[in-house]
């Protein structure tokens, strides 16, 4: 057997399905597009090259590109400076509650999830209308009728409405993944640390948060991988309207790719969408340096 | 007969019957194979997934029909939203998997491409010569001279307004820009939206601007001539008339958060009697003979001339038109000839352009006043009467007539002067900006 494992021949016949599926389904799409971007291919006939063109007119004079970016970055940062420390939050609580309601909470936070997007945006689109939406509806009941907006058809409030309707679709994971890294954590080391007269919150500054870390990094890294990849919340809701007030990148490459039959120019902007991704992932790398905390 | 005789007798007789039973089961198998390879499957890809009225409603009876005159042909459809199906089809296109018969806009920001790269099948003008088809309506669908699509209907804009809330809230069906204004601010005030409109898709507002345009020039061309020109942002018609949208928006003309709605939302907003005014397409026409629709709203629904403006030069009957949707069967279908059938059956004058017309269901592309009865709805008859009566027609629409990505940036420009994200100056400049980036 050991001889059969070793054989150089067999090893590469034991990896070489995957590494098919593996050139053939991630690294030749993304060569390809590649490929693409340096063309003006309008996905009808034949293209054409154009070198680096594309990629100069995204970077150097397109606005909404560099907008769409922007989005992501808020909605990124609204992941994790809002959404996750309000889902850490309830995960305590949820686990602190015990018993049969911290069944019922952990269902009813992740039901959000488990909805279709379109039935959740669609929904959201039914809140926000200024006619008939809930919100609005509350507000005046609660005689704050100044702070009706029309949402989702403003540019001044277009983006943040989107922004928190995929924060609270995102919610249940965030929760669910905090949740289970809470759950790993031993029981015995609150009780060494009250003993030591540690009182309720530095319980959970000193000892639940540096312990969570990786599961933290984790959920960060989803979030803000989720964040550049948003498209069906804004594409449902509203397609990056009014303009381009609340594009974002997945949405803005679909747009050029089948409405402007600039299917070479969305190539380009895939790519530099790829680049991004790929810096955000070190650069978390970098600022979650690897501690191992044993217990 | 000697036994041994009688063996070799049976025996061959066995044999024979064998072989000669061999034979007709072949046979038979030959003839059942050729039956089953009879069937035909036709893929129809339609922008109209509403199967129960309007339009939709023709093309599946027309569809049905068929079928029955020819039981050997199976038509199996895919029907998808205007948007979404613009998408699909941008796959089918880039995979080279077209379906055999689609729908196609007539426009070049759409079907212009197609047709260059040779996706679509060529029609001969014999082929349509008893159709009534006029020349400027298979325009659009022509390339280097050859037609390539027909199209289905008479496209052209209206403002539908509803007779019972203009008459209980005393308001006068607005014939200048200035009476559209104060209709818009008594609805408002009454809690009625004054105008439906779809600012979701965008498409629309860029129609309005146009509208909003010959209103002020009287000029068809001007738009056209000014982007050909890249001379806009220093036109002082062009200017104005962006100002007369703001206006209509700061007046409140539209609905709420119009700029969120989209087709559907808009039109259930005008047939649900919350909206006083609709500003859509002469497609709209089966809204009155529509059975999803209350009573009450068909008996108030009426159309008039979009509003002149005092000091403009257009004239009421300066209306936009064009010949939009229509047909087109892939150059490279297996089955070409039973898709070409197929399109000439539905096109053929007494079938979608009689039968659409006298069931209230479409405007025709080809001539359809000879098919009237007498008892078409107020509206076919109010929509025939603005068609016959104008005085100019637009043709394809400003965003559709240049490249797709015009069309694409065209619109959202629209959009972001409504929603006030740029002032009608700065619109003007962005519009420039892109005919000379896109504009040869």
């Amino acid at each position: 057997m050991y001889k059969v494992l070793s054989d150089k021949r067999t090893i590469l016949l034991l990896v070489l399905p995957g590494l098919l599926i593996y050139t053939f389904a991630i690294l030749f799409p993304i060569i390809l597009s590649v490929y693409l971007g340096m063309t003006d291919w309008s996905g009808i006939g034949r293209p054409n090259f154009v070198g680096l063109e594309n990629f100069k007119k995204i970077i150097f004079s397109d606005t909404t590109f560099w907008k769409s970016l922007r989005n992501a970055i808020f909605l990124a940062l609204a992941y994790v400076f809002v959404q996750h420390p309000i889902a850490l939050t309830f995960a305590i609580l949820i686990d602190k509650i015990g018993g049969r309601a911290e069944k019922i909470f952990r269902t009813i936070f992740f039901i959000p999830c488990v909805i279709p997007v379109v039935v959740t945006s669609r929904m959201w689109v039914s809140l926000y209308d200024p006619q008939y939406g809930l919100i609005n509806k509350i507000l005046d009941f609660l005689h704050l009728g100044f702070l009706k907006q029309q949402w989702l058809g403003d540019t001044k409030t277009a983006l943040i409405s989107v922004i928190i309707i995929c924060m609270w679709q995102g919610f249940g994971w965030a929760l669910l993944i905090y949740y289970a890294g809470l759950k790993g954590i031993p029981e015995e080391l609150y009780e060494a640390a009250m003993i030591d007269g540690a009182t309720g919150v530095k319980l959970y500054t000193k000892i639940t948060v540096p312990l969570l870390q990786p599961v933290i990094k984790v959920n960060f890294t989803i979030a803000i991988i989720y964040a550049l990849k948003q498209m069906e919340t804004v594409y449902l809701t509203t397609n990056g309207g009014p303009g381009d007030a609340s594009q974002f990148l997945a949405n803005y490459l679909y747009i050029r790719a089948f409405n402007s039959y600039q299917y070479g120019y969305a190539n380009a902007i895939s790519v530099l969408f790829v680049i991004a991704c790929l810096a955000v992932n070190i650069l978390f790398q970098k600022i979650f340096k690897p501690e191992n905390y044993e217990f | 007969m000697s036994k041994r005789t009688l063996k070799v007798f049976i025996s061959v007789l066995l044999v024979t019957v064998m072989i000669v039973s061999l034979f007709a089961g072949i046979q038979g198998t030959f003839t059942a194979s050729a039956s089953t390879k009879k069937t035909i499957e036709i893929k129809f890809f339609s922008n109209l997934p509403d199967r129960t009225s309007n339009q939709g409603k023709l093309e599946q009876m027309l569809i049905d029909s068929y079928m029955k005159a020819n039981p050997n042909v199976k038509i199996k459809v895919e029907a998808l939203q205007d948007e979404p199906y613009k998408q699909k089809f941008k796959v089918y296109v880039a995979t080279n998997q077209m379906p055999d018969i689609f729908m196609v806009w007539g426009q070049p920001s759409f079907f212009l491409p197609v047709m260059k790269a040779g996706y679509a099948a060529e029609i001969k003008p014999e082929q349509i010569k008893d159709y009534g088809f006029k020349t400027s309506s298979l325009k659009d669908f022509m390339y280097n001279g050859k037609i390539y699509g027909l199209p289905r209907n008479t496209d052209f804009m209206v403002l539908y307004y509803n007779k019972g809330l203009f008459s209980k809230y005393n308001v006068k069906v607005p014939t200048t820009f200035s009476e559209l204004l104060n209709a818009a601010k008594v609805f408002r005030k009454n809690g009625i939206a004054p105008i439906a409109i779809n600012g979701k898709d965008k498409w629309i507002l860029a129609i309005l601007y146009q509208e909003l345009v010959v209103k002020e020039s009287g000029d068809q061309r001007l738009i056209y001539d000014a982007i050909s020109k890249k001379s806009i942002s220093k036109n002082q018609v062009l200017l104005k008339a962006a100002k007369d949208l703001v206006e209509l928006v700061n007046v409140g003309g539209f609905q709420d958060a119009f700029v969120a709605a989209d087709y559907g939302a808009a039109n259930n907003l005008f047939a649900q009697e919350k909206a006083a005014m609709y500003y859509m397409g002469s497609w709209e026409v089966g809204m009155a003979a529509n059975p999803n629709f209350s009573d009450s709203f068909k008996k108030n629904v009426d159309a008039t001339y979009f509003p002149i403006i005092s000091g403009g030069k257009g004239k009421k009957t300066d209306i936009l038109a064009w010949h939009g949707g229509g047909y087109a069967v892939s150059a490279s279908s297996k089955v070409k000839n039973e898709a070409m059938k197929l399109l000439l059956y539905m096109m053929h004058p007494t079938r979608w352009a009689k039968i659409g017309w006298q069931q209230g269901l479409v405007v025709p592309g080809q001539n359809w006043e000879k098919f009237m009865t007498g008892k078409e709805t107020v509206l076919q008859k109010k929509l025939t009467q603005i068609f016959s009566s104008a005085t100019s027609v637009s043709g394809t629409v400003w965003q559709d007539a240049f490249t797709p990505n015009f069309k694409t940036e065209a619109e959202t420009l629209c959009q972001m002067l409504v929603a006030k994200a740029i002032t009608p100056e700065k619109f003007l400049a962005k519009i420039e900006e892109l005919a000379k980036l896109e504009v040869k």
